[in-house]
């Protein structure tokens, strides 16, 4: 039993990680970022070429995050920001997001193959206490994930820069009146949200392999998590990813892997339905929505 | 010849659900990503049937229509609540969800059709019936072109008539401001319901045509790239009026056959026709964002 729930919590970690990247670009921005999907997948290509160029997993990481930040401050430069500016709509937003993340994954089937790969070599470590097995790649994602997220909520809530994240998510006609520079800030929220999808990118790659179009998938976890912890917080995805994870897991152990996807969007309906504010809300106007 | 037949075929089944589509986003509003769903719905519901009960064309494909539109509650109840970019995640969820009930209701041991393997799970049904009217099976392209065009001039007609109706201009009124539709006196939920089951029911008639087509289909018809394909011929062509659907649809069935005199690889080639659709999505989205005929930009 615990054993199903360690294994909840670590996959719960990674859909935590890629829900703050979502979330960290969607408040402050309100820009659905679908073509994080395309990142979340990158990265582990990346990683992989550069680690068997250079065979050493550690420069793979860093090259493949650094192409993860410059892949969403790209597309924020070039598309998102452009449109922000001209006003468009959040439908117009989405599409663009969503040509953009068509355009990333067709790539990268089109220089790497559309096949699955992996990234680890050989049987992995695993560690045991009693009847508790613990994977080199569940501890992997598992502390990735909570260094990235412990260091996130820090800079979220006791340095100046969090504290300009949140004002700019608040309300951005007010923070640019203030003399600030929404642009650079929005920059700062893309890269951050690429740094966190390539991160857990890599790790759940490590964990469980990948391919093209898994990042989708992923993602739509990872919004199920975010609405289901909170659409207006920034710590409500840790939570709902957390707990997502953990259902999942139960699911699974007691019933059959193959209606999880129906039990995950079940789930979302729930939710939809009986608390459409998440579990972490606050009071809003109307109009805001 | 048989050639410009097949892509005419292909015309016809997209155009009747680009015109479906243009009733949800471009009359209602709302963008979604969940239609590929319905029109596998459609398609499967017309296998099946045919297949197993031998019912003719077009009592098999009101019976999917009835489904279709039944599941639409999924979507137009969820658009009581929410709209903008919550109401686009929950489509993809549903999605998500029809694509993988039809993926997964299988079971090896079961008869194809039964209620244990009733769409036979990743390997799809194969030898579906040509489509039967009181007698008539086309089964040469040339005929089977006669009757997809029968089929797209029913759709398009009905369309037509419905947004020309004062029902499509509360719908317009609805997409434009809900708030005073309903300080009107609209029941714009009743509406939403309505424009749902209508352009579910309808793209459900062109996934039975799919499937008797083709005579094969498997759980990719319901896939993510199939909506993302069907919406881009909406966006391209141009939302909100009769002609940008059928535009856009002509449009993006012709484009990927330019890309056969490239010559290249298949696998690479189909690679390079979806990236093309994401390209031109981007540069719409940026110089055009109403389509190429369209006279309505998202919201």
């Amino acid at each position: 039993m615990i054993q199903v729930l360690i294994n909840g919590l670590v996959s719960g970690a990674g859909i935590a990680l890629l829900a703050v990247a979502f979330q960290v670009i969607y408040l402050p921005t309100r820009v659905l970022f679908i073509a994080l999907a395309g990142t979340f997948v990158l990265a582990p290509y990346i990683t992989l070429t550069i680690m068997s160029m250079t065979g050493s997993l550690g420069i793979g990481i860093a090259i493949a995050l650094a192409a993860s930040i410059l892949i969403t401050v790209l597309s924020e430069w070039a598309n998102h920001g452009p449109l922000s500016r001209k006003n468009a709509s959040a439908g117009v937003q989405l599409i663009a997001s969503l040509g953009v993340y068509i355009v990333i994954v067709q790539t990268i089937a089109m220089i790497w193959g559309n096949g699955p790969q992996t990234l680890r070599q050989g049987l992995d470590f695993v560690s045991r206490w009693g009847d508790i097995v613990i994977t080199g790649g569940q501890w992997f994602m598992f502390i990735i994930a909570l260094v990235l997220l412990g260091a996130f909520a820090t800079l979220l809530y006791s340095s100046d820069l969090g504290l300009r994240l949140r004002a700019l998510a608040d309300n951005p006609r007010m923070f640019a009146i203030f003399g600030y520079n929404i642009d650079r800030y929005r920059i700062l929220a893309f890269s951050l949200g690429g740094l966190f999808a390539g991160a857990a990118g890599i790790s759940m790659a490590y964990d469980i392999g990948f391919y093209p179009h898994a990042g989708l998938h992923a993602v739509l976890l990872a919004i199920v998590a975010v609405i289901i912890g909170g659409r207006t917080s920034f710590i409500g995805p840790i939570i709902g990813g957390l707990l997502l994870g953990i259902i999942r897991a139960q699911f699974v152990w007691h019933f059959s892997a193959r209606w999880q996807e129906a039990v995950t969007f079940g789930l979302l309906a729930l939710f939809l339905i009986f608390r459409p504010q998440g579990i972490i809300s606050r009071k809003q106007r109307v109009e805001a929505e | 010849m048989n050639y410009v037949f097949h892509l005419l075929i292909y015309f016809q089944i997209y155009a009747i659900v680009a015109l479906s589509l243009n009733l949800i986003v471009g009359y209602a509003g709302l963008l979604t990503l969940a239609h590929a769903g319905y029109y596998a719905v459609g398609a499967y519901a017309y296998a099946i049937l045919a297949l197993n009960l031998g019912w003719g064309f077009v009592p098999a494909a009101l019976m999917g229509c009835l489904v279709a539109a039944l599941l639409s509650l999924a979507l137009s109840l969820s658009a009581w609540r929410l709209k903008g970019d919550f109401f686009v995640l929950v489509s993809l969820a549903v999605q998500a969800l029809i694509f993988s009930t039809l993926y997964n209701w299988h079971s090896a041991s079961a008869p194809l059709g039964s209620w244990h393997n009733l769409t036979n799970g990743p390997f799809g049904i194969t030898g579906i019936p040509r489509p039967s009217f009181l007698g008539w099976t086309p089964s040469d392209p040339a005929s089977f072109a006669l009757f997809g065009g029968v089929l797209l001039a029913i759709c398009g007609f009905i369309t037509w008539r419905l947004t020309a109706s004062p029902w499509g201009r509360v719908l317009v009124a609805m997409r434009e401001d809900e708030l005073a539709t309903r300080g009107l006196g609209k029941n714009t939920r009743l509406l939403k319901v309505q424009v749902f089951a209508i352009s579910s029911g309808l793209v459900a008639i062109a996934g039975a045509l799919y499937a008797s087509y083709v005579r094969y289909i498997d759980p990719s018809t319901a896939s993510l790239d199939e909506s993302i394909l069907i919406l881009s011929m909406v966006i391209v062509g141009g939302l909100g009026n009769f002609r940008g659907p059928i535009v856009g649809a002509a449009v993006l069935i012709l484009l990927p056959e330019a890309l056969r005199f490239l010559q290249l690889p298949d696998a690479q080639a189909a690679n390079l026709r979806m990236m093309i659709y994401g390209l031109l999505l981007v540069l719409m989205m940026h110089f055009r964002p109403q389509g190429i005929a369209g006279n309505y930009r998202l919201h």
